[in-house]
């Protein structure tokens, strides 16, 4: 479970994140949403404890993550914004360098690695240098490697953004997947038909405050829209503004 | 809190082998290892191969001579100066230095004797070719050995007179050679210790670079960060890895002068310097301590860089500015002062100086320079550790 209350980040005079609260509950996902420059990724990024909030509080599994940043990074599996990988490496040496950082070795991680890239579909790929992967597959791998040590908190940013169909279902697979063992997953999308299709919350979020939070039928009865997209673009003000980044 | 330093271990060697295996498939960075390691023994063999080849040539002199039939006397002096060889010069001679067939031909005149009997200057000419560099300390020699003959002669020729042959001599004029051979080559020598620990400097680069500034570039820095290792433990691992590169380096650089020496003839050069065993040993001691510090500081650096270029460009001139102590320490004859040996880099070269020069070594200095380093090492990793909690390291890119 992941709750985060009244968050604020400014970066000189822009306040990136102002007063961001909401709940992600176990067995759930939810979704953030938003357009570009809304404040997704700079909250995501507090949240997974690498940008300290200028204020507010953020708790993963009741762990105070802005006091005691390693302790809650033990409950997160993240992908980043920017997940880069070592193009020297192989996927399955991705798997393993995360798999080992967090303490998972031996037969366990091999167990565990191979499930993985089962599940993604890897397989064929796994013992390649990741230099010549698609997007896709670069994507794909940076998933694995993140949730390698099954974190109960799962956060990922724009998980598929940029991917083909057969990427964007394997993610969603995974998603579904993780959803049903009772993890809690928090991802940040602004493609509407993304969000409406996995999500059983959403948190809409523009200018860096919270517009809407609730179920897409809350969603849609409290704009009134049918349309989850006219309802987005209501909630968001795109209307008013053309260009928000 | 054992539980923890244990595990804080167990990731810094985690770390520590995913950079090595990465490191060990960089064409560039092995290449780099190899190109720096290489360097040195190359420049220090064709060096002293090339003093000890030409101090030879000089003190061993063969002189080509045309009509050496008309200064009898003249060649048998020649022929009893050390070194000295008189062959029969060819047929053209100035066709045969120019031609590069002959370094030099000494053309003895057909009236040579009678001028010589009769008093008057006799004519003896050296063909050489003025724009040859190589040749010269050899024309110069032949050209030294005929005017000492004439000065032998006209000295004779006073006294038969009844004059002092100092009466003759306006000035005495004396060589005094500062930049002999053997001082080229004791410079050259100087070299050595900066030689190899320019080596550690290029070997550990590659990784320090790649594992910090790279990745950045890469943008794989925010997905290592977010695992639950203490960034005392990256920082770690990364240094460990970037030290051994950088000892690697010196051990293949070192090796390798070590067996170049083998072969070198140094005592050409009238040269009492040896690279044995125990030089060799004794190199390694003492450069290998100061690989820490190096990769240490090179890390820290480099993780202010956005990319690896930046970064290259940040350590080349950390690289230089390291080298100026030791380069101004060669140049003048700086007396050595009892801090110097705890100036971290300026000491391991004073003390590689002093150990190739045969100087006894305290093991008090040794020790506490090891301990400086060691310190100043850890120092530098903790503060590479502070750079990766900040926003602007980690999201600026």
């Amino acid at each position: 479970m992941i709750r985060v209350e009244n968050l604020h980040k400014r970066f000189g005079e822009v306040r990136a994140v102002d007063g961001v609260s909401f709940t992600a509950a176990d067995g759930l996902v939810t979704a953030l949403l938003g357009p570009n420059g809304a404040g997704k990724t700079t909250t995501l990024r507090m949240l997974y404890t690498l940008m300290r909030p200028d204020e507010g509080r953020i708790f993963v599994d009741d762990v105070d993550a802005v006091a005691d940043a390693q302790g809650a990074r033990l409950r997160l599996g993240v992908l980043p914004d920017q997940s880069g990988l070592y193009p020297r490496l192989t996927a399955r040496e991705h798997i393993a360098y995360f798999g080992e950082l967090q303490g998972i070795t031996g037969s366990d991680l091999r167990t565990r690695t191979e499930h993985l890239l089962k599940l993604l579909d890897m397989t064929e790929i796994a013992d390649r240098r990741v230099a010549g992967f698609s997007h896709g597959e670069r994507t794909k791998t940076a998933l694995a490697r993140a949730i390698v040590h099954r974190p109960k908190n799962v956060l990922l940013d724009e998980p598929t953004n940029g991917l083909d169909v057969m990427s964007t279902r394997a993610v969603r697979e995974i998603i579904r997947r993780l959803k049903g063992e009772g993890h809690t997953v928090l991802f940040s999308s602004h493609v509407m038909q993304e969000v409406s299709a996995l999500s059983d919350r959403i948190v809409v979020i523009a200018r860096g405050t919270i517009v809407a939070d609730g179920s897409p039928d809350d969603l849609r009865r409290q704009t009134g829209h049918e349309n989850m997209e006219d309802a987005f673009v209501a909630l968001s003000g795109l209307e008013v503004e053309a260009n928000p980044s | 809190m054992a539980a923890n330093t244990s595990s804080t271990v167990v990731q810094a060697l985690v770390v520590c082998r995913k950079e090595l295996k990465d490191w060990s498939r960089d064409r560039r960075s092995i290449i780099t290892v190899l190109i720096s390691s290489l360097l040195a023994p190359i420049l220090v063999g064709v060096m002293f191969t090339n003093l000890a080849s030409r101090q030879r040539q000089v003190e061993d002199v063969t002189i080509p001579v045309v009509g050496g039939a008309n200064a009898p006397a003249l060649m048998d002096w020649l022929r009893q100066q050390a070194g000295v060889t008189v062959v029969d010069g060819p047929s053209d001679p100035e066709e045969a230095v120019r031609s590069r067939r002959e370094d030099v031909v000494v053309v003895i005149a057909d009236d040579f004797s009678a001028d010589l009997k009769s008093s008057r200057p006799a004519q003896v000419r050296i063909v050489a070719d003025g724009s040859s560099q190589n040749t010269r300390p050899k024309v110069q020699r032949i050209r030294g050995l005929l005017q000492q003959y004439s000065g032998q002669i006209g000295a004779l020729r006073l006294i038969a007179r009844g004059v002092s042959p100092a009466v003759a001599s306006t000035l005495q004029i004396e060589d005094v050679e500062v930049s002999s051979a053997q001082q080229r080559a004791a410079m050259l020598l100087g070299f050595i210790p900066l030689f190899i620990l320019i080596s550690a400097f290029t070997g550990g680069m590659p990784l320090a670079t790649d594992s910090t500034a790279g990745e950045r570039e890469r943008g794989s820095i925010e997905a290592l960060l977010v695992n639950p290792a203490p960034r005392e433990a990256i920082a770690a691992g990364k240094w460990i890895a970037g030290t051994l590169t950088a000892m690697l380096s010196v051990v293949v650089s070192g090796g390798l002068l070590f067996a170049l020496f083998q072969y070198i003839p140094l005592q050409d050069l009238g040269i009492r310097f040896h690279l044995g065993q125990r030089e060799l040993i004794g190199t390694l001691i003492i450069v290998l301590p100061v690989c820490p510090l190096i990769v240490g500081i090179q890390m820290y650096v480099a993780t202010f860089a956005k990319s690896f270029k930046e970064a290259q460009s940040y350590l080349s001139f950390l690289m230089m500015v390291q080298m100026v102590p030791g380069m101004i320490m060669m140049n003048s004859n700086v007396a050595k002062a009892w801090w110097m040996y705890y100036v971290p880099w300026v000491g391991a070269q004073t003390i590689l100086t002093d150990m190739l020069g045969n100087k006894p070594i305290s093991a008090a200095v040794f020790v506490v320079m090891g301990l400086v380093n060691v310190v100043l090492a850890i120092v530098a990793v903790r503060a590479t550790a502070g750079l990766l909690l900040r926003e602007k390291i980690i999201f600026g890119r």
